[in-house]
């Protein structure tokens, strides 16, 4: 990433976490929102690599964690770390993903985020199952649908491009 | 500067981003295992300069949206409050008459402080947020916030110009509650940082749609703030008591302004109720 890049993608991640406070939160369905700053990690994670998603997964993570129970300091800083790195195994230099395949990948970064902030929180065994069948379940299909729209319009613009 | 910049980032990308994988992992770890008053230092500190302007905005951001909708709200409540206003102040009258003849002396009469909500969570498990009054406007620590709708929870750090609200849903707050209609105390948290339970005597008969309100046991919330409602009940682990599931009065991720109470704390309450 040159140093044009590193400013552009801080711009989206403003971006990104004002409308996960504000639109987000207008476009609740049944008490789901969808996750933008976990869309956002696996777009920058698949674009530039795992130090890359790991560096803004951190930042993210500690944005969120700023406002969480202090206890759990560092619990959403670790998951987002992690769901950054896995994701940018999958980097875009290397293989190209298309959308059915971009979208398995955030689903499956999107459980494996959850289940590692639950593990760091360190919740009891039947307030973790509650909370993946009735936040996990719905809040990643949401995103899911949401990113469905913004690949396909992120996929279709390079295409354009080329 | 920017060659110092180059040399981290190259440092980081090394072995295919293990290295920036294994630093601020450890990072988190760090944070995480931290004692308590160096995470709240490292808290407040973000909160206090690099993600306030960012508040700022967001804060704005979402007041704009609903300047327009609170207009013909307010328009609204102003014609059914100038109805009321009448009928008001004369049963004001009446309960000034009673209260004399019973001696009654349970009110409140704390100065209340209006403050803007300039933070939120921007994660999916909302547990705090900040205010934009701090102890210059006599804001402290442990003093109730509430909404108009209900309680929201109490200030849990307070600087000069702005303070952390810890909500109820925060599951380091415990609450007594009072139901409304049977009278009977219980207990109120949040086990998951999402949903409110409450721990009611089973002797009681709570039923599913009864209010919980403040109870003023504990010395910090003061009686008679409405909580929530009781939505399911469920058997505890212990027969005589019953867990119940409770949607507090205020949807916490769709505010914008509450009320601090200037009430202190009353430690002096739990220390008798302890001996």
């Amino acid at each position: 990433m040159n140093s044009l890049k590193w400013i552009k993608v801080l711009v989206v991640f403003i971006v990104c976490f004002v409308l996960q406070t504000t639109v987000a939160e207008w476009i609740q369905l049944f008490g789901a929102r969808p996750d933008l700053v976990i869309i956002m990690i696996v777009s920058i994670a698949i674009k530039f690599g795992p130090a890359a998603g790991c560096f803004w997964g951190f930042f993210a993570g500690f944005t969120q964690d700023v406002y969480g129970p202090v206890e759990w300091l560092g619990a959403n800083s670790i998951s987002m770390t992690v769901l950054g790195f896995l994701v940018g195994q999958l980097e875009e230099r290397f293989l190209t993903l298309n959308l059915p395949m971009k979208l398995g990948v955030l689903g499956f970064g999107f459980f494996v985020h959850d289940m590692v902030y639950f593990l760091v929180t360190g919740l009891e065994k039947d307030v973790v199952t509650n909370l993946f069948l009735s936040e996990t379940v719905p809040e990643c299909l949401y995103t899911l649908i949401v990113a469905a729209i913004y690949f396909h319009l992120s996929i279709g613009k390079k295409k354009r491009n080329v | 500067m920017i060659r110092a910049f180059h040399f981290i980032v190259g440092l980081f990308t090394q072995k295919h981003g293990i290295v920036a994988f294994v630093f601020f992992l450890v990072l988190g770890l760090l944070m995480h295992r931290a004692p308590d008053a160096t995470r709240n230092n490292v808290v407040s500190v973000a909160l206090g300069t690099v993600f306030y302007p960012a508040q700022m905005v967001v804060s704005s951001v979402g007041q704009f949206r609903s300047v327009a909708h609170e207009n013909e709200m307010l328009k609204e409540e102003n014609a059914r409050l100038r109805q009321e206003t009448y009928y008001a102040s004369e049963a004001l009258q009446e309960l000034a008459r009673l209260h004399t003849l019973v001696r009654f002396d349970d009110k409140w009469d704390y100065p209340i402080v209006t403050a803007r909500v300039v933070g939120h969570n921007p994660g999916r498990f909302l547990t705090t947020m900040v205010i934009n009054r701090g102890t210059s406007r006599g804001v402290k620590e442990d003093m109730p916030v509430f909404s108009m709708n209900g309680l929201v929870g109490k200030i849990s750090k307070a600087t000069l110009t702005h303070s952390r609200v810890q909500l109820l849903v925060d599951p380091n707050l415990k609450l007594s509650v009072l139901e409304r209609r049977t009278r009977v105390v219980g207990f109120l948290e949040s086990v998951d940082g999402r949903t409110l339970s409450a721990m009611i005597p089973t002797h009681a008969g709570v039923k599913v749609g009864d209010t919980l309100i403040t109870s003023g046991l504990g010395g910090i919330f003061p009686k008679g703030i409405p909580v929530g409602t009781v939505t399911k009940i469920r058997p505890a682990d212990l027969e005589v008591m019953q867990l119940m599931d409770v949607v507090p009065f205020q949807e916490f991720s769709s505010l914008e302004e509450v009320f601090v109470m200037g009430k202190d704390a009353e430690w002096v309450i739990q220390e008798l109720l302890d001996e």
